[in-house]
């Protein structure tokens, strides 16, 4: 059994993201799964991540990418076997990596056998487990999510000779939670996953379980309700699992999802991720601190998950529209790039391949509050092909060496789920795992230092946050706080060496300890604290009383 | 020994803050907290609405004021980046505060309004004055986009007036610096013009900064500066100004601004010498009409003090004009007012000769440019009577004729400039 403060596992873990299907064939079928994916832990251990984040690998026609699933407990025949996942599981266990997977619940295939069964007649039992109407005006003036390829949240069922609701693409009915055996259904799901000794669920587009009239349709109190009840039922039977809630809403609306400590234990911060790229190539701290300042406290026992990038698009929801246009402008010029209100790419090319700005970047993710998330690939500084159509771009094979397909799999090139990244920047012969993996100043030694660094200090994941706020906005500082424990850390986000005086005031006579190089800096006196970065530069500090 | 900066450290400190910048707002104050709430909520909506994107600084440069106008500049930027529409910027836009003295200067407010834009490499700026009670956010607009969108490096205002309204620049400033420099902008004495990062440096290079004639006015030596240095100029309409009576006396204005331009005459005569005929520049700006209907001000008392002037300032007068001028000029002095015309080629001849003896140096310079202020009262006196009952269109058609006249007589002003003395 675990101690109260191993619950919290979730506060000090580094997720690492992925795809089985796009991590290690081990089969030479063309496809990722899991007996690839177990012979790849080591690598991921080393790296200094201490969980996974799996994306769905359950029986679906993959319409969306395995969101569209058409039987929760099982797997994708093309990842391997349900035994196959156990020895996952174990193997990953046995490296102390946890496991999260992905809790489809608003909605379902139209090939699950619920909605089969529910669209088969209207006096079918199942017909109440999806949410279906007579007209299409039900609702009305609900948000469209997927603007570019959906014009309405109805679509005609021709078998039925109704309209059934889906929040997502019109081939994911949404499950009806008014209905108690749905929930029950779901239960019984979570309940197999967490037998098997998952660790914790992403619960995917949470705001959308409950429909009603004159309202958006999203965040309603009815969907608290069903979440306070599974979570409920994990507390009592599952202690230390987790539950985290995929809400893209703005922060103060995702507060209620941590209720009193008694709903999700976290929650995606989806408002700081495009913020930080805002402020990058703005050379300017103001939208991240304007975020961070609109961010509500939440109970001791939850966390914000924080991230870069991820399977989707680069979400531009929770911004402003001119921010939307400044960001479309900046980093998604090529039509193409774009998709729904947000960039299909990953960060390195997105940063322009600037080592320095992949490095900040990083850097603020893994100092900033927060359990980070590390999407495969963006170690290495993996590439994208925004050309693939939908967001499979940023869903390319894991590039581990230089060799034939990339060391992700034995078939032949063609037979691959998904072309390689090939161009002579970011294609496999240039960016892979092994080449980094010799170079003591390779991208991926980087990222393994800071991250190692990051985990030494419970202040990172723990700690409170004092911002600094220098007169030099190019310059973001802040000061974790965690008993005696603090560390300074001061980001140059401009492209020019800057200078900055930092009021270090509260922390006279401390030393500051550089805690990557480990050297001594001049302790601070009376007078602001001078610091020179250069560009993209940063520092973290310990501050330390001796 | 090193050479003394004039920059204050903590005006320095303040700028390395800052950065880089694409626009710079230079708002110098003295005693202005009454409005400068106004002029800054101008600015901020102009940056918030106009140049969501380009990295601004709003700088107030102040003269020792004791109404806490510093105070005032530095709080009100507080909490204040979103509006009241909710319309935030998507940048910081930095607000310093300098205080270059403990008296205000045009010379040392614009002195620190350009070094700043030299250190902040801003490609385009605007000062604006606080005491104009009717900034909107369009003014700012109309004189930062030309510099910033179409690379021009000096933009002067244009005021809709009415009839009798600034007189001085239409009856001497404007002309006379067409005639002159060949550039057709109604005003380079102002209080609010935009220019470029290009000219600001150029600007600050100068070792004039010193001279009474840029400290007075240091916005048309700017203006000429960029004329001569063939740099591109504009103007763009802003609509009727409003200001407070200055207090400033006529006397003052005329060493002030005619002052100036003479000195400004002096030292770019190489530029304007061989230079014949005007060209019109670039306006910017909606359709406007810049004469509005007024009522004339009383012509009697300006009447008995030009013939006052001319009698006591004889002998001045007479070092400084030619024999025939001069004698024109007291003959109507001597006429009835009713009867009075100080006609427009003699006025251009008065004020060419005049320019030509300051150039001579035909006694104390400053003491020359007063002797011009009686002369000035005839001129102003002449109008009011020909045009008391003039439409705006038939003064507009006036002013024209006499800048033309201007033009034509300018070869006798080079005539005069060059003989030796």
């Amino acid at each position: 059994m675990l101690s109260q403060d191993e619950n919290l596992w979730y506060k000090d873990a580094v997720i690492y993201q992925l795809h089985v299907r796009t991590f290690c064939d081990s089969n030479g079928d063309g496809v990722g799964d899991f007996r690839g994916l177990t012979s790849k832990l080591d690598y991921l251990q080393e790296l200094g991540i201490n969980a996974i984040w799996l994306l769905p690998f359950f029986p679906s026609p993959l319409r969306d990418d395995g969101y569209d699933i058409a039987d929760y407990t099982s797997v994708h025949p093309a990842y391997g076997s349900l035994q196959d996942f156990k020895d996952f599981l174990a193997a990953a266990h046995s490296r102390r990596l946890r496991v999260i997977t992905e809790m489809v619940v608003n909605h379902t295939s139209d090939q699950h056998p619920w909605f089969q069964e529910a669209r088969s007649s209207r006096e079918n039992p199942k017909r109440d487990w999806y949410v279906w109407s007579d007209t299409d005006s039900r609702y009305q003036g609900v948000r469209i999510i997927f603007i570019d390829t959906e014009m309405s949240n109805w679509a005609w069922d021709p078998v039925s000779k109704s309209y059934y609701w889906h929040r997502f693409f019109s081939h994911q009915p949404d499950l009806n939670y008014d209905n108690p055996a749905v929930r029950e259904a779901i239960w019984e799901v979570m309940k197999f996953w967490l037998d098997i000794g998952v660790d914790g669920f992403r619960l995917d587009a949470v705001p959308y379980l409950i429909e009603r009239d004159g309202t958006s349709c999203e965040n309603l109190p009815e969907t608290h309700e069903v979440i306070r009840d599974f979570r409920k039922r994990i507390d009592l039977a599952y202690a230390g699992k987790m539950l985290l809630a995929e809400a893209n809403q703005r922060p103060a609306d995702v507060r209620s999802y941590f209720g009193n400590g008694d709903e999700f234990h976290m929650a995606f911060h989806f408002p700081l991720m495009p913020r930080m790229f805002l402020a990058v190539k703005l050379e300017d701290r103001k939208p991240i601190i304007e975020i961070l300042e609109q961010t509500p406290q939440i109970p001791d026992t939850c966390q914000w998950c924080i991230f870069l990038r991820n399977h989707d698009e680069l979400t531009l929801e929770t911004v402003t529209d001119i921010e939307r246009d400044y960001m479309y402008d900046e980093y998604a010029v090529d039509k193409a790039m774009r998709i729904n209100l947000g960039i299909r790419r990953r960060l390195a090319p997105m940063m322009e391949n600037d080592r320095r700005r992949v490095e900040l970047l990083t850097g603020l993710l893994l100092s900033m509050p927060g359990t980070p998330i590390i999407y495969y690939g963006d170690e290495i500084g993996m590439g994208d092909n925004v050309y693939l159509g939908d967001r499979n771009g940023v869903r390319t094979p894991m590039q581990w060496n230089g060799g034939w397909n990339a060391g992700f799999s034995s078939a032949d090139p063609e037979r691959l789920y998904s072309p390689l990244i090939s161009n002579p920047v970011y294609g496999y012969q240039a960016i892979n795992v092994d080449s980094q993996t010799r170079s003591a100043h390779s991208l991926l030694s980087w990222t393994k230092s800071v991250i190692q660094t990051r985990n030494a200090f419970r202040v990172f994941s723990r700690g409170s946050i004092e911002f600094l706020n220098p007169s030099n906005h190019r310059v973001l500082a802040y000061v974790r706080c965690l008993g005696e424990e603090k560390v300074l850390v001061v980001n140059n986000l401009s492209s020019s060496a800057q200078a900055v005086e930092l009021n270090l005031q509260s922390y006279k006579k401390h030393i500051p300890i550089e805690m990557f190089g480990r050297n001594l800096f001049p302790r601070v006196g009376d007078l602001p604290y001078l610091l020179t970065l250069g560009p993209y530069q940063f520092y973290w500090f310990r501050l330390r009383r001796i | 020994m090193a050479e003394e900066s004039f920059l204050a450290d903590d005006f320095l400190r303040q700028l390395m803050s800052v950065g880089e910048v694409d626009l710079l707002v230079g708002v110098p104050t003295y005693n202005n907290a009454s409005t400068l709430g106004q002029t800054l909520y101008s600015v901020e909506e102009t940056l918030r609405h106009n140049f969501v994107r380009q990295r601004a600084v709003i700088l107030n440069v102040d003269g020792g004021s004791a109404d806490e106008t510093r105070q005032l500049f530095v709080q009100s930027g507080e909490g204040r980046d979103a509006n009241h529409k909710g319309l935030t910027s998507l940048r910081t836009t930095h607000r310093i505060s300098c205080e270059y003295g403990m008296a205000p200067s045009h010379g040392l407010a614009l002195h620190h309004i350009v070094a700043a834009a030299d250190l902040l490499r801003a490609k385009a700026c605007v000062v604006i004055s606080p005491t104009t009670t009717n900034l909107t956010p369009s003014w700012v607009v109309n004189l930062l986009r030309p510099v910033y969108s179409e690379s021009l490096d000096f933009v002067a205002p244009l005021y809709a007036r009415t009839r009798f309204q600034g007189l001085l620049a239409r009856d001497l400033l404007y002309p006379m610096s067409r005639a002159i420099f060949g550039q057709r902008i109604r005003e380079i004495y102002c209080e609010e013009w935009g220019f470029s990062g290009r000219l600001a440096s150029q600007c600050l290079e100068k070792d004039v900064w010193r001279e009474e004639a840029v400290r007075a006015r240091p916005e048309a030596w700017m203006a000429i500066t960029a004329i001569g240095g063939g740099l591109k100029c504009g103007q763009a309409f802003l609509g009727p100004k409003i200001a407070p009576p200055t207090g400033t006396d006529i006397v003052e204005i005329i060493r002030q601004t005619v002052g100036n331009f003479f000195w400004c005459m002096e030292t770019n005569q190489a530029q304007w010498l061989g230079r014949s005929n005007s060209q019109p520049v670039p306006t910017f700006g909606p359709d406007h009409e810049l004469s509005l209907d007024g009522i004339p001000p009383s012509q009697e008392k300006i009447f008995e003090l030009f013939r006052s002037g001319v009698s006591e300032l004889e002998p001045i007068l007479a070092l400084i004009l030619s024999q025939d001028t001069h004698a024109h000029i007291k003959a109507i002095a001597l006429s009835d007012r009713s009867e009075f015309h100080f006609l427009t080629d003699l006025w251009v001849k008065t004020l060419y000769e005049f320019s030509a003896s300051y150039h001579h140096a035909v006694l104390n310079r400053d003491h020359l440019v007063q002797a011009l202020v009686p002369l000035y009262r005839g001129r102003l006196c002449s109008l009011l009577l020909e045009h008391a009952d003039s439409s705006a269109e038939a003064m507009e058609t006036q002013s024209e004729e006499l800048c033309k006249e201007f033009e034509r007589q300018k070869p006798y002003l080079v005539e005069r400039w060059t003989v030796n003395r």
